[in-house]
């Protein structure tokens, strides 16, 4: 792949950048870079699943000009995607065959010929799958064997995986990589898009580090170690953020983890793990980590769509959640900008001013609101403040990525008292929208508002947080007052955000 | 990153418009199309069913009373769709409304505006209870209810059937049907000799208290919001369970009222099936409005047309009634066409 760029036109962010990329017949390649990077981008170029601006592809040699991905298939280039693309109620026979089907004479499906060559690949691969199974009841680490005899099926010779072992325990890995090295002597390439460094050290033999759409490093494996990718991946800018001074800190908290955990019974280890910490008014609180990590389940907790398997979370003095009972955060009505914005922060076809107004719905209906001014003034006026290029009438989904973000923070700001929850609040954004959104959290914080930010983003942190927990494995590994932030670096951080230092836990 | 579709406002009316006006004009087309195929005396066919409606007060003042319980039943779907629940079993809800109406006026002759209330009441309840009970077993249990109002529909449809036939049969008829109502629980008519009477009143209040409902209330903000996105309803903090069992049981009360009103305006007796296709030309009318209230007016007086058209053709030429259901059939299909389109994008997650 060369010079590869692509613009996406609702941000006018480059994904990529004239990117240029090489794979080698059977190498294990891993495609590292945070979240945003333009690392799935990249592979669904490759893959057709979405046209690059300029650049060229060329595959064994041959140009690859309109790639789709029936077309990629021809070329044996295979993707399993994070989430799985399979028929729930089908076999795993079913499944594997789909679109290959073996037929009889009679046209109908030869179904002995179809279940013996899925059996006979899942025999040479010491799957631990029957081919009769019902997709529905495996386990995760299986769906994704299935996903792979798909690829082994189509006789695949270019193998993408993007992020595989984001939802297996360690054992599946661990048969995961032991498949991957078998397809590699095999002759199979296979490409690896993942964030987590042991396993780039672990399986790969090159590695390609993206930040930011573009093309930052490719290292052989063996050469490098950890934190050199680590420093590739996260850059050595920092975001500038003005600051103002820190205002006294003995006030009582607003917000209290007390000892909360979050126990799944088929995970081999704690979504969350004994988490405490206390978030004081006029400070932000930061809690970071690579995803998967555990900031996830910390936001469906906060938001009320799990409940705690021990532990207490309370504002102020208020219980919010306690054992078996999910929180009462926005019953509450505490201010929460999601980090799903799209699905859950709005609805996208309802217009920017009923999306405005959702959560004070008691204001402007009480309980009958004859007249619609009051809230398409109260929507404009809105618009207006915060500086979004919208239309109070107009569906909010017609508006930009950083448009509705906007929209969804103005609306939480506009319902706080001394207290906002923000998740991932400047994921995918433009530089733009991130300096906005920067701005308006720091102005929080400076008006004396509790903040609990919870993001991935490492620059954000450094940028933004006055004290930092980093969660590693759904535990906090290491906690940064006040003033270890100011000296605070990212090569410092990488430890712990991989898991590989754990701080003796103080309590703060 | 999910990719989002992009309008500019106004072209999203002009599509949701151009896309009503396609589907009616399409299915006239078909109905020209079909009747010169299907005709010997194709002008007048096309004349009697397009004219036909008009051509008295008698004829027009029937259409309208034809649309009156299309339009409250169409109503009640809208409320159960807008709120992304499912309510298919108009058939039986609108059928046992009329019975309990009929039984209940039977049972307390003479007591005029009281009777016709406490008829309507309990219509109202039996119809909302069975729709509501689809509406709380999919809370409780995740319960298609989809499956669940149709199947009881059915059910309510036989048993309605039976006592009809037996216990409230009236053996001076040839009918199988009940006695019939006295005449203090007859609506009001409005333009004699035609049929209409004051139900239409009640119509048009049941359309003007849904639009008020469902855009002014906060009840009804919070409906739409549960419809719309039940993820985002839940994080701003909408008890997202109500609008499982409010919905359901206000569509299942709106059937029953159509039904019941259709017995005190109209038929003044429960007739063995009298009542069917209500339940699905309500569905129908629904889909036309795209489960908008304003919008169920027109659409009912639309297929109300339609119909009352084909029977004119079928009167006065030499058609037969089923080149209604041709349209019918043409518009169900291009809507369903549309529906499942919305489906396939993910709209209504299930």
């Amino acid at each position: 792949m060369k010079s590869i760029t692509k613009i996406y036109p609702e941000t006018q962010r480059r994904a990529n950048d004239q990117v240029d990329f090489t794979l080698f017949p059977a190498e294990i390649l891993s495609l590292a870079g945070e979240n945003g990077a333009g690392k799935s981008t990249l592979m669904k170029i490759l893959y057709g699943l979405t046209s690059c601006d300029s650049g060229e592809i060329q595959v064994h040699g041959q140009p690859f000009a309109h790639p789709s991905p029936i077309e990629a298939g021809k070329r044996g280039i295979g993707m399993v995607h994070q989430h799985f693309m399979l028929v729930e109620e089908f076999t795993v026979t079913e499944n594997v065959v789909l679109g290959e089907e073996s037929t009889a004479l009679t046209g109908f499906l030869d179904r002995r010929r179809n279940r013996q060559r899925v059996a006979s690949l899942i025999e040479e691969h010491h799957f631990s799958l029957s081919p009769d199974d019902r997709v529905m009841s495996l386990s995760v680490g299986q769906k994704q064997q299935v996903e792979i005899l798909k690829m082994l099926m189509r006789d695949v010779n270019i193998l993408i995986l993007d992020e595989p072992t984001s939802v297996l325990t360690q054992l599946e890995i661990d048969s995961l990589f032991t498949t991957l090295r078998k397809l590699q002597r095999h002759g199979v390439s296979i490409i690896l898009i993942t964030h987590k460094l042991h396993e780039i050290k672990d399986i790969s033999d090159r590695v390609a580090v993206m930040r930011e759409g573009r093309m930052v490093g490719v290292y052989e494996t063996a050469t490098v170690s950890e934190e050199d990718i680590a420093r590739a991946m996260m850059g050595d800018e920092g975001l500038s953020v003005v600051r103002k001074e820190r205002h006294q800190m003995n006030l009582d908290p607003v917000l209290s983890f007390d000892h909360v955990s979050l126990i799944r019974h088929n995970q081999d280890h704690p979504l969350l793990d004994d988490i405490s910490f206390t978030v004081h008014p006029g400070e932000i609180l930061g809690c970071a980590a690579v995803s998967g990590n555990g900031l996830g389940q910390l936001e469906s907790v906060l938001l009320g769509n799990l409940p705690v398997s021990s532990g207490e979370i309370r504002y102020h003095d208020e219980v919010l959640t306690s054992v078996h009972h999910t929180a009462t955060t926005r019953k509450r009505g505490i201010p929460f900008v999601p980090s799903d914005r799209l699905y859950t922060g709005c609805s996208l076809t309802e217009k920017v001013s009923d999306n405005v107004i959702a959560t004070s719905r008691k204001r402007f209906f009480p309980p009958f609101n004859v007249s619609r001014k009051e809230i398409e003034s109260y929507t404009s006026q809105l618009i207006e403040t915060y500086g979004i290029s919208a239309t109070p009438s107009a569906p909010i989904g017609t508006l930009s990525g950083g448009g509705i973000q906007k929209v969804i923070l103005a609306r939480e700001i506009e319902g706080i008292r001394d207290l906002i929850i923000c998740c991932e609040p400047t994921w995918g954004l433009d530089v733009n929208s991130t300096a906005f959104i920067h701005r308006q959290i720091v102005q929080l914080r400076n008006d004396g508002v509790g903040v609990l930010l919870i993001s991935s983003n490492i620059d954000e942190m450094l940028a933004l947080a006055d004290r930092l927990l980093v969660f590693s494995r759904g535990g906090v590994s290491a906690r940064f007052s006040a003033s270890d932030m100011s000296s605070l670096t990212k090569e410092e951080l990488s430890p712990y955000l991989l898991g590989k230092k754990r701080m003796e836990v103080t309590l703060a | 990153m999910r990719k989002i579709e992009r309008f500019s406002v106004l072209e999203y009316f002009l599509r949701s418009l151009f896309g009503i006006l396609a589907i009616v004009l399409l299915s006239v087309l078909m109905l020209i199309a079909a009747i010169f195929l299907l005709s010997n005396q194709p002008l007048t066919s096309i004349a009697s069913f397009f004219a036909g409606p008009f051509s008295s007060l008698y004829a027009i003042g029937n259409m309208i009373d034809h649309a009156v319980p299309l339009a409250i039943g169409a109503v009640g779907i809208a409320l159960a769709m807008r709120s992304g629940n499912m309510n298919i079993g108009g058939e039986g809800q609108v059928y046992a409304g009329a019975l309990v109406t009929t039984i209940v006026a039977l049972a307390l002759p003479g007591w005029g505006l009281t009777g016709i209330l406490i008829a309507l009441t309990s219509s109202m309840l039996v119809s909302g209870s069975v729709a509501g009970l689809s509406g709380w077993l999919r809370e409780r249990w995740n319960v298609s209810d989809l499956i669940t109002t149709f199947l009881l529909s059915n059910i309510i449809i036989l048993v309605v059937d039976y006592m009809v036939a037996y216990p409230f049969v009236d053996p001076q008829t040839n009918l199988i049907s009940t006695r019939f109502v006295d005449p203090s629980y007859h609506l009001p008519i409005l333009l004699p000799p035609s049929q209409l009477n004051t139900a239409l009143l009640i119509a048009l209040l049941c359309v003007i208290s849904a639009h008020l409902f469902l855009y002014r209330s906060r009840t009804g903000f919070e409906l739409r919001m549960v419809g719309d996105n039940e993820e985002f309803a839940r994080y701003a903090g909408v008890d997202h369970r109500l609008y499982r069992i409010l919905p359901m049981t206000l569509s299942g009360a709106l059937y029953g009222l159509g039904g019941a009103l259709a017995i005190l305006g109209t038929y003044h007796a429960t007739i063995k099936g009298f009542s069917a296709g209500m339940g699905w030309n309500a569905l129908l009318v629904a889909l036309i409005a795209r489960f908008k209230p304003a919008a169920i007016i027109p659409a009912a007086l639309f297929f109300a047309y339609i119909d009352a058209g084909a029977r004119s053709a079928m009167f006065y030429s030499d058609v037969t009634y089923e080149i209604a259901y041709i349209v019918q059939a043409v518009i169900f299909f291009l809507i369903s066409s549309r529906i499942l389109q919305r489906i396939a994008l993910g709209r209504r997650r299930v």
